[in-house]
């Protein structure tokens, strides 16, 4: 890697689309402040559905999702599965009821439906683990991008990435620079599908839809070369795949920074119709994504190169940007394609190091240490925390314990655990209560990790319990829990329970 | 006073009357969709495999020149998602008005 070249055009490309961001949002900001009170109803549900797009889109869709399909095969398929059908449990179950009850962070939900600042403490403790653990993935992709665009080797390439979106993070908020989402989804979903199309061009297949198109290339990889790239049962069994499904999706349904998307729009109606938009522009990419695999396996095998195992996975997260590269794409569109991939990655991490931020300063600075704070000591423990949390990050994403997709995973598994039960009996159970909801998060922590920490020694703990799939047992283990606790210990108060009934869910009758 | 008890106990399986009744039967109409076409199809495909790897009817057979069983987990399961979502949509919408006194849509 030493010897790579730095690439100076796809670099000046990168660049160009990160200070574009910048500028647009500052106008978008100068125009905002114009015409005030109008904004809210500007963007409307297709727009609203591609802001949660872009929110959700990051270096696991990007990069993560491609690079494990490109290994795995059909294995990789229970990602796709998982990240599309957890919007659906998202919606029939929280969507409208979350936004009547008018509590949009995970922390403070958790802290007004349970009247609890254990809980509260809880929950906050949480996202923030989510946070990072999900920044790392992040890091990782950048730190991979950043090594090929530099020509330096990955660790070089993490800290160098790692400071440049620290500091964009730092001058954006500096600047109060707006987030413009729908432009975000339009730069992702663009630099994704032109390259894909131009590749399926090059192959002879059917380019306009390179999403069919790449079907003759499974069937080219099985007869020319024998290479069976959709055994379903080659890479994990049954189980696996059904558990690593269940969890992704139950953690999309629980991922703080997911949950808190649905107060934008201006009612009910439009939220919910927003989610079927956002889905479908989140579907656009990942019925692209297995295309890239299939077509980095042809050429591979075409040019006579196919890597070993080890090869294979240290360069499967970067996959997509070498398959371009491979597949002789213009410079100018793998400079595009780059920097799709680094955009995505820079604004998941803006999102999630200013969530994490926030709940450090707001949850538990200021609800539970020091309730007299000033403003403006908030905005400095939460520029502090910031930072903090960037470091933290960056030390672990230096020795990445994964593949992008699966460190997202495990992100995920800790959400399903935890969040997710904690949402799904606050809302439709009224007798849930804060000890309920107390013993069932720390449980489902301990779930989470029981994998990598007594996994040797209880084997069956590993087997039931896998560190990216735990949630297909753990949480309706937890929901039990926080059942039977909750049984067992006295009844929330009377307000509270007539509130979900009369406001989150009698609010017609 | 039992009565007025009653009427504000909030439970998924056991949903007081009117709207949260309509409301639950389609929730769990739509989610009977969602895991069983999902998960029963993984389960079909074991059932009917082969050999360990999974191969049998469904790999051979093609759809838009993908294997069966790809076509319909990569493809297909992501568009039904995306109508499973429509319907709940169209049925809350509509379920909503019905119940709605005023026929106020601006509601919240």
């Amino acid at each position: 890697m030493n010897s790579d070249p730095v690439k100076f055009w796809p670099l000046l490309i990168v660049t160009g689309v990160l200070v574009s961001f910048v500028l647009a949002g500052l106008r978008a900001k100068s125009q905002e402040m114009s015409d005030y009170g109008f904004s809210g109803r500007y963007i409307g549900r297709i727009g609203g559905g591609a802001a949660i797009a872009s929110n959700w889109m990051s270096a696991a869709s990007f990069l993560g999702m491609a690079g494990l399909l490109y290994l795995q095969g059909y294995f990789a398929l229970a990602y796709v599965i998982g990240w599309t059908g957890g919007y659906v449990l998202l919606l029939v179950l929280m969507a409208g009821q979350i936004r009547r009850f008018g509590k949009y962070t995970a922390p403070d939900f958790v802290g007004a439906r349970y009247d609890s600042d254990v809980a509260r403490l809880l929950a906050a403790l949480i996202s923030i683990t989510i946070s990072v653990i999900y920044c790392v993935a992040q890091f990782k992709g950048i730190g991979m991008l950043f090594g090929w665009l530099f020509g330096v080797d990955y660790g070089r390439g993490v800290v160098l990435g790692g400071a440049v979106v620290v500091c964009y993070v730092v001058v954006c908020g500096m600047l109060g620079v707006a987030r413009n989402q729908q432009l975000q989804y339009f730069v992702v979903i663009v630099s994704f599908i032109l390259p894909l199309m131009f590749l399926a061009h090059r192959f002879g297949y059917f380019w306009l839809l390179p999403q069919f198109g790449y079907g003759e290339g499974i069937q080219d990889l099985a007869t020319e070369f024998n290479i069976n790239f959709t055994a379903p049962f080659a890479s994990g069994s049954l189980f696996q795949w059904v558990a690593l499904c269940f969890t992704l999706m139950v953690g999309t349904a629980g991922l703080p920074h997911v949950l808190s998307r649905f107060y934008i729009l201006p009612n009910i109606r439009d939220a919910r119709w927003s989610v079927v938009w956002g889905l479908f522009f989140i579907a656009l990419i990942y019925w692209s994504a297995p295309a890239y695999a299939v077509f980095a396996r042809l050429l591979e095998a075409r040019g006579g190169y196919i890597p070993d195992p080890v090869a294979a996975g240290k360069m499967a997260d970067i996959m997509v940007l070498k398959t371009a590269v491979m597949g002789g794409v213009p410079v100018w569109l793998t400079g595009l394609l780059a920097a799709g991939a680094v955009s995505a990655a820079f604004f998941t991490v803006t999102g999630l190091l200013m969530t994490g931020a926030s709940s450090l300063s707001h949850d538990i600075y200021y609800r539970l240490i020091n309730p007299q704070a000033s403003e403006s000591r908030k905005m400095a423990i939460a520029k502090g925390g910031t930072l903090a949390l960037a470091a933290l990050v960056l030390i672990i994403s230096l020795r990445p314990p994964a593949l992008i997709a699966e460190i997202t995973a495990v992100a995920f598994a800790l959400a399903g655990n935890t969040i997710f039960p904690a949402f799904l009996l606050g809302i439709w159970w009224g007798r849930a209560n804060r000890y309920g909801v107390i013993a069932g998060m720390v449980l489902g922590v301990m779930i989470t990790f029981s994998a990598p920490l007594c996994g040797n020694a209880i084997p069956l703990v590993a087997r039931i319990f896998p560190i990216t799939s735990s949630a297909f047992c753990g949480a309706p283990l937890v929901v039990l829990v926080m059942v039977v606790v909750s049984l067992l210990t006295p009844p929330p108060s009377e307000e509270m329970r007539r509130f979900l009934a009369e406001v989150v869910h009698g609010h017609l009758d | 006073m039992d009565k007025r008890q009653e009427s504000y106990e909030v439970n998924l399986f056991n949903p007081k009357q009117g709207y949260m009744r309509g409301e639950v039967v389609l929730i769990l109409a739509i989610l009977v969709g969602w895991g069983v076409v999902n998960f029963g199809f993984q389960a079909v495909l074991w059932l009917l495999a082969e050999n360990p790897l999974g191969e049998g009817i469904f790999t051979r057979l093609t759809f838009f020149n993908l294997p069966y069983h790809f076509w319909f987990t990569a493809q297909f399961l992501p568009l039904w998602f995306i109508i499973l979502c429509v319907i709940f949509n169209i049925c809350l919408d509509r379920l909503t008005e019905r119940h709605s006194r005023r026929r106020d849509r601006t509601y919240e």
